[in-house]
């Protein structure tokens, strides 16, 4: 398999307040194209600072990281946007949708800055929301906000499918509606999903688990048959 | 960007009653700018066009008399392009009511052959013919005395009563702003107009013949009025030279040139104040906005919008505003510039004066809404480049938690309510909001003092003139200088009189160095008691024995002070060749608020002008049943000039100081609504910011009232600190605005008393009131349980 992103003792540290915390602490991976990869911790492990510096969010403060073979550390703001808004697409755990635009108007919003958009209403159907695209976030379920957020990401048409805690505020079953649309992109689209959550039961639908700890890569466990949402229950 | 267009239009929907105060007060600052901008320059281009059409002249003299056929030869004298001799009388129109007061001023129409200068312009009727008592007047006089064309005027003429047919009106150049003199302070049509009559109807009916008692001059191109004054003072000696006064110092001039730079330095200073107010909430409402939308902007960025657009999006709040803001007040302004200008047109005489719509203001007025705007919103949303996506995703950085200075005063401290203590941490937690919501107060108070205390400056003018300085009850004005002793002694035999009072006016020039002025020169006697000089603390001041006393605004005009010495000359001195003047020194400078006078004790004045003891007035304290008997027997006295009584000067003083109350109200409405305005949009943010500790608080049990306390404390401290910021600023723009009002009619007095103060502070506190009881109803509906069950 193609190596599509791959990181060299990833470090990064931030303020926060009066203190300074090391939050990563000289992280080493490879990800390959179309792979769909969990990545479990506890809380403060720094699970969410590894995808923003995958994401291009954030950069690390040291250490090297290339996708596509491009060295992304080196790249100024204005490259970082461009990858983002070329290469990555992103799912958050609170959806952050814009309040004030309809699921079809947020999902549209994406459009307008793709080079490569799909069809805003062949997306919203594939995600089952045809019928609710007039709607707006507070009209919703938090399903239904979640599949329009992954209707968002995935309008861009991007390589990379970054989900912070997808199903994090979400009850089971409509966290396994999500996760299917998830594994979906993956598997009919090829689409390379990564996935970050300390739920344990979804790194059972992984092809790779990313173990972290204190900031640190413990361990990374390569899963042979990766299960559908419908089988696993937490 | 059509997603992130209908997201602005949605947010700004959610959030309206904001928008829509600082957009109103955009909107006001415009609507000031174009309308006065509109009227001012219409004022301006009808000034100038009527002045070039009708030939106004550059200088004007008067003289006691002038034979007719020299007038011409003026033009011999260097400088002189053209000279136009005329017989100008004041006379008094006769009523049936005998006391009345209604006075014409007689000017000869141009001779068809001499040059014509400031020609009069037909506004109806016809030309009166040559040699019959016919006449035109002026358009005012006309309407206020409820007189049609074909009516009779009876007027007594050098002691003629003679019956004058008007055939139409017209207007001249000279009488756009028409008062009988400078002291008089205010127009009054109804009193006093002019009327145009043919040279051969008035020169059969006057007593000199061949003779002219004024003439108006042009200079030739580029020849300046001072360079030809002496040549025209030694020409004109011999014939009795009153006066002799530049264009600039003509009364009608004068006033309209005053009000023009008046409302032109309006134009330029009311529309930054408010522009500045809506710039302060255009900021502080752009800053609360980023960081309320800060994980919107994360997720924008995380999308791959760049810094740009998504700046630009944010920009586009403030362009809206703005823009909104701009048409609203240009239109608006364009609209009202109609009826302002119809204003102005009933008080000065313009014919070219109209209102027109403009575009140059319309679009200054946008591009100007647009320049405030954009840059407020580009300081507020500059963080937004600074914000890494990662970083926005998180809520903020909690801020760096110590005790802010008030609270080291625990003996105050302990005594506030907990709500008082969390609303004034804030104000010393966000100390840039808080900077320019305190500079947003101080000038919402400062504008609010300036209106109180013009009321106040104007109330102390009236009473300080009327009762202190001006304590005659008559003032009979003569109508050339006359040796004092047998008209004291004729008036002080009448009936009622207690006092009588001679005073010296006469014109002069004051020069020190290059600084010039033409002022009244007022000598008083000894133990004046009917006209008082007073100082600054109001106590009554002796008149020197030697030296000249100046007004301040003289002082200022001249610029000098108690101990200079400056160069008189007066058209009146009889002087050797080699004396025109005299060096006199400058014993003191005292406030005065009613005329522009340098004042003398009469015996030094009448040994200045080596004329012998002579008066031009005389002040009356008397009886004031007699008053009407007095002005019956000598209103048509030849050597009478005028008959006032103290209750006619404080009529029109009255009258224009009422002409200041639309400013005042406008000042304080105007004021109390940026007020308004910057504390309902503090409000807004403070509700927002702190809906879940709000929330909270009324979950513990407090009612909306108690939980408004947090928001109120925070607000009445940021009042505080305005009010203290505002004073000096009150102090400057009083300062400021007392001196741009004055001019050489009157003074306003620079004083800001503490009821200013005071009335201003509780003005400005009843603005953050109404704000605050919007307040109070979000509050009342605040979802609190929703709010609480939400995440940030």
């Amino acid at each position: 398999m193609d190596v599509l992103m791959e990181g060299k003792d990833l470090r990064k540290h931030y303020r926060t307040g009066e203190v300074e915390i090391e939050v990563l602490k000289g992280i080493n991976f490879q990800i390959f194209y179309g792979e769909f990869i969990v990545v479990l911790g506890q809380s403060g492990s720094g699970k969410t600072t590894l995808l923003n510096i995958i994401g291009g969010m954030t950069q690390a403060s040291t250490g090297e990281l290339y996708y596509k073979e491009q060295p992304l550390h080196e790249i100024d703001d204005q490259e970082l946007t461009l990858y983002r808004r070329n290469e990555v697409g992103f799912v958050f755990q609170n959806y952050n949708l814009m309040p004030n635009l309809t699921a079809y108007e947020n999902v549209r919003l994406a459009v307008e800055i793709a080079q490569n958009p799909l069809s805003v209403s062949d997306i919203l159907r594939e995600v089952g929301l045809e019928n609710w695209s007039d709607h707006f976030p507070s009209q919703l379920s938090g399903g239904q906000q979640q599949r329009v957020a992954i209707a968002r990401a995935i309008v861009k048409n991007p390589e990379l499918l970054l989900c912070d805690e997808p199903t994090g505020a979400l009850d089971i079953q409509t966290g396994i509606q999500v996760l299917k649309a998830l594994q979906k992109l993956n598997r009919e689209y090829h689409k390379t999903v990564i996935i970050i959550t300390h739920n344990v039961e979804i790194a059972k639908m992984a092809n790779r688990v990313f173990y972290l700890k204190d900031g640190l890569l413990d361990d990374v466990k390569i899963i042979e048959k990766p299960l559908c949402p419908e089988e696993i229950s937490w | 960007m059509v997603m992130l267009r209908r997201k602005t239009w949605r947010d700004i929907r959610e959030n309206f009653g904001v928008y829509l105060a600082c957009i109103m007060v955009i909107a006001l600052g415009l609507l000031l700018y174009t309308s006065m901008s509109i009227a001012v320059e219409s004022m301006d281009k009808a000034q100038q066009d009527f002045y070039v059409e009708t030939n106004f002249a550059d200088g004007f003299i008067t003289v006691t008399g002038y034979p007719e056929n020299k007038v011409n030869s003026l033009t011999f004298l260097p400088g002189i392009d053209q000279a136009a001799g005329r017989i100008v009388k004041e006379v008094r129109v006769i009523d049936q009511q005998e006391d009345s007061n209604r006075y014409l001023k007689m000017l000869t129409l141009n001779d068809a052959n001499a040059p014509q200068i400031n020609q009069i312009q037909l506004i109806e009727g016809q030309l009166p013919n040559e040699n019959q008592p016919e006449i035109l007047v002026d358009p005012k006089f006309l309407a206020a005395n409820h007189l049609s064309l074909g009516d009779s005027i009876d007027v007594s003429i050098d002691g003629n009563q003679v019956s004058l047919y008007i055939t139409g009106t017209a207007q001249s150049p000279e009488f756009i702003y028409i008062m009988r003199n400078a002291q008089d302070l205010y127009p009054s049509a109804e009193e006093f107009g002019i009327a145009y009559v043919p040279l051969s109807t008035l020169k059969a009916l006057v007593k000199e013949k061949g003779q002219v008692n004024d003439i108006v001059i042009t200079l030739k191109p580029g020849v300046s009025f001072d360079s030809v004054k002496d040549s025209l003072q030694a020409e004109l000696k011999p014939y009795g030279v009153r006066s002799i006064v530049p264009r600039k110092d003509q009364t009608s001039h004068a006033i309209l040139t005053s009000e023009i730079k008046q409302i032109r330095t309006m134009t330029k200073t009311l529309p930054v104040v408010f522009l500045g107010v809506a710039a302060i909430i255009l900021y502080t409402m752009l800053r609360r906005l980023i960081e309320q939308q800060r994980v919107a902007i994360g997720t924008l960025k995380a999308f791959g919008f760049t810094d740009r657009e998504i700046v630009l999006h944010y920009l586009t709040y403030p362009v809206v505003i703005g823009t909104t803001g701009g048409v609203l007040g240009g239109l608006s302004g364009v609209a009202l510039s109609f009826p302002l200008t119809t204003m102005y047109k009933e008080f000065f005489a313009l014919p070219g004066l109209k209102s027109e719509f403009s575009f140059k203001y319309l679009f200054f007025s946008l591009a100007l809404a647009f320049v405030f705007s954009v840059l407020s919103g580009v300081k507020g949303s500059l963080d937004i480049l600074r914000l890494e996506p990662a970083e926005a995703m998180r809520p903020p950085a909690p801020g760096t938690a110590r005790k802010t200075l008030i609270e080291k005063f625990t003996w105050f401290w302990q005594t506030l309510s907990s709500q008082a203590q969390m609303g004034i941490r804030d104000v010393f937690r966000t100390p840039t909001r808080s900077l320019f919501n305190v500079i947003g107060i101080a000038v919402v108070y400062s504008l609010m003092t300036v209106s109180w205390s013009m009321q106040n400056m104007t109330d102390l003018l009236t009473v300080v003139q009327l009762e202190q300085v001006q304590t005659y009850d008559v003032k009979l004005q003569l109508t050339e200088p006359s040796p004092t002793g047998a008209v004291k002694f004729a008036l002080a035999h009448d009936a009622g009189v207690s006092k009588v009072e001679p005073v010296l006016e006469v014109p002069a020039s004051l020069r020190s160095s290059w600084l010039k002025k033409d002022v009244a020169l007022m000598g008083l006697s000894e133990d004046s008691t009917l006209y008082n000089i007073l100082d600054k603390s109001g106590r009554r001041l002796e008149v020197p024995d030697h030296g000249v006393l100046l007004s301040e605004h003289l002082a200022k005009s001249l610029n000098v002070k108690a101990g200079d010495v400056i160069y008189v000359e007066s058209p009146l001195r009889r002087e050797t060749l080699s004396q025109k003047g005299e060096n006199l020194l400058v014993t003191g400078v005292v406030p005065q608020y009613v005329g522009l006078n340098a004042f003398m004790k009469d015996t030094e004045l009448q040994r200045f002008l080596r004329q012998g003891e002579i008066s031009t007035a005389m002040l009356i304290q008397m009886d004031s049943a007699e008053i009407g008997s007095m002005k019956s027997k000598y209103q048509n006295a030849s050597n009478v000039s005028s008959i006032e009584s103290l209750k006619d000067t404080g009529a029109k003083i009255q009258k224009m100081m009422e002409s200041f109350g639309f400013t005042v109200w406008l000042l304080a409405i105007l004021g109390g609504f940026c007020g308004f305005a910057l504390i309902y949009n503090a409000s807004i943010i403070s509700l927002s910011e702190r809906k879940r500790e709000l929330a909270s608080l009324r979950v513990l049990g407090m009612t909306p009232s108690e939980v408004l306390r947090v928001i109120t404390s925070e607000q009445w401290t940021l009042y505080a600190f305005g009010i203290l910021l505002g004073i000096p600023m009150a102090y400057g723009l009083s300062m400021s605005m007392a001196q741009s009002m004055s001019n050489d009619m009157y003074s306003l007095p620079a004083d800001l008393p503490p009821m200013a103060l005071l009335g201003a502070a509780a003005g400005t506190a009843f603005s953050v009131l109404v704000a605050q009881s919007r307040a109070y109803y979000k509050i009342k509906s605040l979802p609190y349980v929703e709010i609480l069950a939400t995440r940030d």
